[in-house]
């Protein structure tokens, strides 16, 4: 009896996962296994050919974008756990009245549309006419124009700024299950804060930084409008590619070919990254 | 091995005032218990001893030195939490080894402190151990071991025998304070558990509402407090309001109470017609069918109201003239009956008498 309520309840959630999810990307698994056609969606039979282009063709070209892309999700995901950890530190520890402040300006990004997010940055980081730019010449620092934008640094602080919000989070409840007391007692056995975060903390909310990390790196190496708005087409990654193929070139099987692609290495950067922290994580269950 | 001295110790947290200028000295090697109820003090009072809490006001003196500028990493404690505090992600040497590495204590004496104390713990053998895997009497020998390994000036414990179950807490008063003697370390524990206090202490702080309202060893808390809460915390009393008649030709004070005149060796000296509270503990009571006749002691009557039975002792209340209660502990095997008719006879060496 127990068991059909249960069942009943889930059953809505479910469905959804499987109708929307699940099947979409199984039809998109065998949609990678067909035949391209320039003059319909896909002609008829099956091949490996799209994936054969997908890694050899022409020059591992693909390969190399999606060598970029990972980077950019590696590189993404260490600098949101730089700047985020303090962030989830003191607001997990401090007794401050603007607590709630601090909230607010952590989730702020989420606010705001991703198109409107961009155009924000585009003013600040404009390569002839932004903000900086403006400032530091004005200032007469620089001649010539910095180029913050249409580039690898502009796409990553646009995409820091984002996905900050979804590092800090979970840090911030893994420290807050933290007992303080563990804390004191590091102190009182001549622990510095900082040495006490390090060797204690750390460590303890490592589960928040795995839960953050995986977060992070997986939005990013999906992440379409703000690489595109800030990165033009100087900063060619994955998703841009796949787009490309399914909307312009109507080139459904092979861009099918490279979203599997995607997924699946960014399955195994996954996995290989929890393999990589369970075995810090021995001690903490 | 530290003296220390917290002197007019004062803490406030925003309106609320939980420590209220307190003094304490404590010699090297000696154990001080801070023993009162929940919310007197006591742990505020030792987290500013430790600097985990900042002082509104007053001083703390290791060896006559001014600590409260130091961080709690710089001072040199050790510290026993109730909930031990074992870092859940190291192993029970690793716990042992965290307060040495902070110290930078050199590879080859590490090992060499480390297994001396499991040894002194009592837990050799345990050290790839993990916490979780520990029960709780162990986790707090190895939290005890922790604290001691540093070699600390001061040694501070917070209820650390308050998440053990009954029995296992009075086997480990004894070990902490066998531990504690052996090691010769000065040391503070907070309690709210009187027996412990009374069985671990060389003096006890009674405390209550932020402030000390005697020092003492355990005897002299128990024998001579020197207020109602006092006399109220530290086992059982029977408070008997009465006047001061007069002395009688043994030196001994006359007092003329609601239960009749009573006899008291009290020493200090007392003025006629003052009133004041007699103290009168229960196993100082014996309870007499007949009316007592031995000359000295004190014979009041009344009713057996109620009695129940502890094992090793049977506890009486006696309801006695105007509507006064007094609790008697008999042996276990006597038989008074509810109802009975029954004469109380203490002596008057037995008696304690507070100012009111």
């Amino acid at each position: 009896m127990r068991a059909n309520a249960t069942l009943l309840l889930i059953a809505p959630t479910v469905g959804l996962l499987v109708g929307f999810l699940v099947i979409p990307y199984l039809n998109m698994v065998v949609m990678s296994f067909r035949t391209p056609s320039t003059s319909q969606v896909f002609a008829p039979g099956y091949t490996f050919a799209n994936y054969l282009k997908a890694i050899f063709d022409p020059d591992f070209y693909y390969l190399r974008v999606l060598r970029d892309t990972m980077a950019l999700g590696v590189t993404t995901t260490a600098i949101c756990l730089v700047l985020g950890y303090p962030v989830a530190y003191h607001l997990a520890r401090t007794p401050s009245r603007f607590k709630s402040i601090l909230y607010a300006f952590i989730l702020s990004p989420l606010l705001v549309g991703v198109v409107v997010r961009c155009y924000g940055w585009m003013i600040i980081l404009g390569n002839n006419d932004g903000l900086i730019n403006n400032i530091l010449r004005d200032l007469g620092l620089i001649q010539t124009p910095i180029q913050l934008m249409y580039n690898t640094f502009g796409v990553s602080v646009g995409l820091v700024h984002i996905f900050l919000p979804f590092m800090i989070l979970p840090i911030l409840g893994a420290i807050q299950s933290i007992d303080p007391a563990l804390e004191e007692a590091a102190q009182s056995l001549g622990a510095t804060r900082l040495k006490t975060i390090f060797r204690v903390v750390f460590p303890l909310s490592l589960p928040g930084v795995q839960a953050g990390s995986v977060l992070v790196f997986v939005l990013t190496i999906s992440a379409y409008v703000t690489p595109i708005l800030l990165g033009g087409f100087k900063v060619v990654i994955m998703p841009t590619l796949v787009i490309q193929q399914l909307l312009d070139a109507m080139l459904w099987p092979f861009g099918a070919a490279l979203a599997f692609i995607l997924s699946f290495s960014g399955a195994v950067v996954v996995y290989l990254y929890f393999m990589a922290t369970s075995w810090f994580m021995k001690g903490i269950r | 091995m530290a003296r220390l001295a917290v002197k007019d110790l004062s803490k406030r947290f925003g309106e609320v005032v939980a420590v209220d200028g307190i003094d304490l000295e404590i010699e090297e090697r000696e154990l001080v218990s801070l023993l009162g109820p929940s919310g007197c003090g006591k742990t505020t009072t030792l987290r500013c001893i430790a600097g985990f809490e900042t002082p509104t006001a007053g001083r703390i003196l290791f060896d006559g030195a001014d600590i409260l500028g130091l961080p709690p990493e710089a001072r040199n404690i050790g510290m026993v939490f109730q909930n031990y505090a074992l870092f859940p992600h190291m192993t029970v040497t690793q716990n042992l080894a965290f307060g040495l590495e902070m110290r930078r204590v050199p590879k080859a004496e590490m090992a060499a402190r480390i297994a001396r104390v499991l040894e002194t713990v009592q837990l050799e053998g345990y050290g790839e151990r993990y916490p979780r895997q520990l029960s709780g009497g162990q986790q707090q020998r190895i939290a005890l071991g922790r604290a001691l390994v540093i070699e600390p000036r001061v040694l501070l414990l917070d209820e650390p025998l308050a998440n053990l179950d009954a029995k296992l807490r009075e086997e480990m008063r004894f070990f902490v304070r066998s531990l504690q003697k052996r090691v010769g370390i000065t040391t503070v524990y907070v309690t709210h558990d009187q027996a412990e206090a009374m069985v671990i202490s060389d003096r006890i702080a009674v405390m209550f509402q932020g402030g000390i309202h005697q020092i003492g060893t355990p005897t002299e808390i128990y024998m001579r407090p020197v207020s109602r809460e006092v006399a109220n915390f530290i086992g059982l009393s029977n408070f008997i309001e009465a006047r001061v008649r007069g002395r009688d030709e043994g030196g001994a004070y006359v007092l003329e109470s609601a239960l009749g005149e009573i006899r008291s060796a009290h020493l200090d000296s007392l003025r006629e017609g003052e009133a004041v509270t007699l103290i009168v503990r229960p196993e100082a009571i014996v309870l007499l069918k007949d009316k007592p006749d031995r000359v000295g002691a004190n014979a009041i009557s009344g009713r057996v109201k109620e009695r129940y039975f502890l094992g090793n002792i049977t506890g009486y209340r006696i309801a006695c003239a105007g509507d006064a209660v007094l609790q008697v502990q008999g042996e276990p095997w006597a038989a008074f009956a509810i109802g009975d008719p029954i004469w109380c006879r203490f002596d008057a060496d037995k008696t304690w008498i507070i100012g009111d």
